[in-house]
């Protein structure tokens, strides 16, 4: 009989989850943009159940994790997002050293060692630069939606500095730039380095060691991506499971649970 | 143990103590941190008692600091706007940090009915010529205390005083090697044992040591928890020590200013007392407010988690002080080539939400555990 179990990330603004079988095989993936304190963690959990056909009792251990973890009662146990992320990563790429992880509302560097154990980390200040967030209040300013933001990125040949850090006076120097007649795509640009430059300080601080990847829902901008690899001076591996990864590494911690109940 | 309650009790409520001892006709003077001549005040039969502020909201004072000041200093001047000390004769502030020295000026305006007396120490504090200046700021002391309480100076009571101190000094040593075999004290009641030492006339905290080490070596110790060492300048915020005790770990030692620290030293009496007390002062070490070009104490964070078995190292900084902000890199590193975890968390006096700390603290753990 086949076993299942889940892992799900109850971020700021976004929920997601993953089930995975026996064989740690990923049978679905769910993602709301509804965080924590929301229906979003419920709508992801039936969302998960309906598309894969499971009931809830198929499901024998469910880990939680993000900054929603302690609120969430359908779950066994809770694990850090940091661990998750770590856990995620090694999953997917085995080979990273380094992962930076930006989220909603903060940013974390990890330091995994070749068995995929965190060594170190380190988040980013109690503020929302150089997050998830920043980019929203910036879009919203441009009016573009957040998925947009790489295109526009990509459009740009030169970038126009940010220089403030603190996203409230970076909304005052965006919206001055604006009405001085900028460029958008160029401002556009000039945001994703701007959030590239500030996480970039933070992976400086724990040191940067190849390979390095990004996961978390700003992974899937590429204009911040090229921003960083730019920053760094390194490759960075980024995979489209990204915003999943949290979630999947706590189904990891789920599977690793269920494992070493059945060994006793 | 019911004495625990008694620390808990003296820990929460420092406004009770200082009621109490104006109803026993004692005169009170507060002892700002970091170090301060505790003993000459207690040689003029006044209780010296902490100012070392508390977490609670920043309004009246904002009028005389920077938003980017440390919150301790701030906070020692919003209790004293709000009358928290109402009733002491004086405030004694060391002028350790550049944060301590703007206290001093700014208390003169914002509480004017409490005096102000300076505790000036000299920088490099080594030197043979350094005794001298410590001395002229002990003596600068004792002229504001003799007007304060119109008595004069006693050389043989500050020799009683500084006998009671070192006593205290050893009891709090015993003390800490004692918990740490006992991880089913909590971290809250770690912190109320060195936070009433603060408050409390060092004989009766002295008394309340001798009757918890009995208990304690009387007793079983509970289950083995995750070993850590702290290290920071305050580490008394509960919503901190509960992330601490929800996550299963223990302090197992501690470099923390107003814990350990406080205690590692003693005044060796060598011909006068006042000379006695000036080498206590030379013979500090080990912390961030007091000047070493070696450092020396980053490696002593390092040995003293290694002596202690502990898994890793916790850093409580206190938002915008300086002299921890300076030494924190080098701790990091240190901690990090000795292969041992080490987290920082960022706390301040006004702190509500505690919702990062509690990840980097899960997380902390889960590191040293998975």
């Amino acid at each position: 009989m086949s076993t299942y179990v889940m892992g799900m990330d109850i971020g700021s603004t976004t929920s997601k989850g993953v089930i995975l079988n026996e064989k740690r095989e990923i049978v679905k993936t769910f993602l709301v943009h509804a965080g924590t304190g929301t229906s979003g963690p419920q709508q992801v959990r039936e969302g998960l159940l309906k598309e894969s056909g499971l009931e809830a009792e198929d499901i024998l251990y469910t880990v939680a994790t993000g900054y929603g973890r302690k609120t969430y009662e359908g779950a066994d146990a809770q694990v850090s997002e940091l661990s998750c992320h770590g856990k995620g990563t090694h999953f997917l790429f085995p080979e990273v050293r380094t992962v930076i992880d930006i989220g909603g509302q903060d940013a974390k560097v990890l330091k995994l060692d070749a068995q995929g154990r965190m060594s170190n980390f380190l988040m980013n200040d109690k503020c929302a630069a150089g997050t998830g967030r920043f980019l929203e209040v910036m879009a919203n300013i441009l009016q573009l939606q957040v998925s947009d933001l790489e295109k526009e990125a990509a459009k740009a040949e030169e970038a126009l500095k940010i220089s403030s850090t603190c996203t409230v006076f970076a909304e005052s120097e965006v919206i001055s730039q604006l009405a001085s007649g900028a460029d958008t795509p160029a401002l556009v640009k000039g945001i994703c380095r701007s959030v590239a430059s500030r996480t970039a300080a933070l992976a400086r601080r724990i040191g940067v060691e190849e390979k390095v990847c990004m996961s978390g829902g700003v992974a899937n901008n590429g204009g911040v991506r090229q921003a960083l690899e730019e920053e760094l001076g390194v490759a960075i591996l980024y995979s489209p499971l990204a915003q999943l990864t949290g979630a999947l590494g706590a189904a990891l911690f789920a599977a690793d649970k269920v494992g070493s109940k059945e060994e006793s | 143990m019911e004495v625990l309650k008694k620390f808990e009790e003296a820990a929460k409520d420092p406004r009770a103590i200082l009621d109490r001892y104006l109803r026993e006709g004692k005169d009170v003077v507060l002892v700002a941190p970091v170090y301060t001549p505790e003993e000459i005040v207690h040689s003029f039969g006044m209780v010296p008692m902490g100012a070392w502020g508390a977490d609670t909201q920043l309004n009246g004072s904002k009028k005389y600091f920077p938003a980017f000041i440390c919150s301790i200093v701030q906070s020692i001047v919003e209790l004293g706007m709000n009358g928290a000390y109402d009733g002491v004769k004086a405030l004694i502030v060391p002028s350790l940090c550049d944060s301590l020295k703007v206290l001093g000026e700014n208390w003169k305006y914002a509480v004017p009915d409490i005096p102000f007396i300076p505790m000036t120490y000299p920088q490099n504090r080594k030197p043979e010529y350094a005794l001298e200046y410590t001395k002229a700021g002990y003596r600068r002391v004792i002229s504001d205390l003799e007007k304060i309480s119109g008595k004069g100076f006693d050389e043989n009571a500050l020799k009683v005083s500084i006998e009671v101190y070192n006593e205290h000094n050893r009891l709090m040593r015993e003390t800490a090697e004692e918990l740490r075999r006992h991880p089913e004290i909590t971290a809250e009641e770690r912190s109320a044992i060195y936070k009433s030492a603060t408050f409390l006339r060092k004989e009766e905290h002295s008394a309340l040591l001798k009757e918890l080490l009995q208990e304690l070596q009387a007793a079983t110790p509970g289950r083995e928890k995750i070993r850590i060492v702290t290290t920071g300048i305050l580490a008394d915020s509960p919503s901190l020590l509960q992330i601490l005790d929800e996550n299963g770990l223990q302090i197992v030692a501690d470099d923390i200013a107003a814990e350990s620290r406080q205690y590692k030293t003693d005044c060796v009496l060598e011909g006068d007392a006042l000379t006695s007390l000036a080498r206590k002062f030379s013979a500090r070490d080990n912390c961030s407010v007091l000047y070493d070009v070696k450092k020396s104490r980053v490696e002593a964070i390092v040995d003293l988690a290694k002596k202690t078995d502990a898994g890793g190292v916790l850093m409580i900084l206190t938002k915008f002080c300086d002299p921890e902000e300076f030494d924190y890199p080098l701790i990091r590193k240190a901690c990090e080539k000795a292969g041992l975890p080490i987290v920082e968390i960022e706390v301040d006096r006004q702190m509500e939400n505690y919702e990062q700390a509690s990840t980097i603290i899960e997380s902390f753990r889960e590191m040293m555990e998975l």
